[in-house]
């Protein structure tokens, strides 16, 4: 050792052992990516996620399993329906205004292709193929196509896009009023925008109209999945990479259910900006679409 | 020293409030007790079991915690009783890991940066001596390295590192002396207890 003082006395071993503890790079609570950005929920909301799903042992058995075998997905919904309320109740953890955020693997009946089937919102959700469809977006189950022009007088919302110099106008918009006036962006990809899995399809924008007061989202999130807390503009938000997401939020006025019901495109960005949630789907990387997002005029 | 008792009450009657609440089922008051005290848990674990361990351990711990809450004596801090669950499970993957696998994993992790920035030479001296007294540490056994760890480390009171590891008051002050001789004995500089 150089220094033999440390090993002289008590004390000098007890300062150094005060000084080393300062040097060590402790395991946070909260993975870590090797980026060093957030990788996942923290401990206490892995703990409070478990609880609430009744899911006291170590097994990680599917939350909607009870007794070995799956639960008709009327009870799943309900059951979803009621941890989502109480989880608003809580209100604290992690999540956004209008959004909360769970991880499991989506049960097979909600998977999208389940999904898809038995409501009027929901339509057609097929699987993907080789062929460019003639409007990008158009297989997406976006809602009804409508002019950029109607977007304001259809909605009430203005129409604020992304001024990023990677995409131009969008290539098709979409309103689906059955989501609470739900509007989607969708660009075609090109050489600056990289293609997501849905040929022809380079970027979504999506933005939830509606008060973060009377309605929430609850996301369920693949065990494939990596979440990362991420800031745009200032706002707080999270990148999801990685497999199947799946998404759905229940109306806390009216308790209805209301299933998204398509698969996703790429890796997505969710953030809400203080007066609705906005989602982009992209294969452009976390920083380039974060650099998307805030360029949204 | 006033502020800091009255920074310490606030916390204790918060923490009183919340295990109220959670005891009568409220998940979301047990996420903030488990927020508040999740980073201690997770280097408490980090000193027990393997790295790789830790988390799960922790996660499993504040999960028993939960169910064990009724149990929980009104009045007490609730920090050391956490901890020791925590020591206990982590104790548990411990023995099935296998001892000396999680060491070397520490050891060779543990070493950070300085924090410092003095010159060259002192440079190298400081990690030379970062990495031997970590090395050092390896060598204890396992109750002298959760106890120096307890105290020194996680900065825990001597009735507070009694209740995490689960030994009177009195052995907490017998085995940390006894450890820091044994850690002196590995460092070369003096003269140990017997092992």
């Amino acid at each position: 050792m150089t220094d033999r003082s440390l090993a002289r006395d008590d004390l000098g071993l007890e300062a150094a052992l005060r000084s080393l503890s300062h040097e060590i790079d402790w395991p946070t609570a909260a993975p870590t990516a090797v980026s060093g950005a957030t990788a996942g929920p923290d401990i206490a909301t892995r703990v409070r996620v478990r609880l609430s799903s009744g899911d006291r042992r170590g097994a990680r058995r599917p939350w909607w399993v009870i007794g070995g075998r799956p639960v008709r997905r009327s009870f799943v919904l309900a059951v979803a329906a009621l941890l989502a309320l109480a989880i608003v109740a809580g209100a604290v953890g992690l999540g956004l205004p209008g959004l909360r955020i769970t991880f499991g693997e989506p049960p097979a009946s909600l998977l999208p292709s389940a999904a898809a089937t038995g409501s009027p919102t929901q339509g057609d959700s097929p699987p993907p193929t080789p062929t460019v469809p003639p409007v990008p977006g158009m297989r997406l189950n976006l809602g009804r196509q409508v002019s950029l022009a109607e977007v304001e007088s259809m909605t009430g919302v203005p129409v604020r896009l992304p001024t990023d110099e990677r995409l131009g106008p969008p290539d098709s918009v979409w309103i689906d009023p059955g989501k609470f006036d739900q509007i989607a962006y969708v660009w075609e990809s090109s050489e600056t925008l990289p293609e997501t899995s849905e040929r022809g399809v380079g970027l979504i924008l999506m933005r939830f109209a509606g008060r973060s007061d009377e309605e929430f989202y609850q996301k369920v999130l693949g065990t494939g999945n990596r979440l990362q807390t991420v800031f745009v503009d200032g706002h707080e938000g999270f990148w999801i990479s990685g497999e199947m997401h799946f998404f759905f939020y229940v109306r806390n006025d009216t308790q209805d259910y209301v299933d998204d019901g398509r698969r996703w495109v790429g890796d997505a960005l969710v953030w809400h900006d203080g007066e609705a949630t906005y989602r982009i789907e992209s294969a452009l990387g976390r920083d380039a679409t974060i650099e998307v997002a805030e360029s949204i005029e | 020293m006033y502020g800091v008792r009255l920074s310490w009450r606030a916390v204790h009657i918060e923490d009183a409030e919340l295990i109220a609440r959670a005891r009568s089922g409220d998940v979301a008051a047990y996420e903030a007790i488990v927020r508040r005290y999740q980073d201690v848990a997770v280097r408490t674990a980090h000193l027990i079991c393997p790295e790789t361990d830790a988390d799960d351990a922790v996660q499993e711990a504040f999960i028993k915690a939960f169910d064990a809450l009724p149990r929980f004596r009104e009045g007490s801090p609730m920090r050391p009783w956490l901890l020791r669950i925590v020591a206990n499970e982590a104790r548990n993957r411990r023995r099935s890991a296998g001892r000396r696998h999680g060491l070397a994993l520490r050891a060779a992790d543990a070493i950070g940066p300085p924090r410092t920035a003095p010159g060259p030479e002192q440079l190298v001296m400081a990690a030379e001596q970062r990495s031997e007294l970590l090395a050092a540490l390896a060598t204890l056994r396992d109750d002298d390295r959760e106890v120096l760890g307890a105290r020194f480390f996680l900065d825990l009171s001597e009735a507070e590192t009694a209740e995490t590891l689960g030994i009177p008051r009195g052995t907490v002050k017998s085995r940390t002396s006894r450890a820091l001789g044994r850690l002196r004995e590995a460092l070369g500089g003096g003269e140990g207890a017997d092992r």
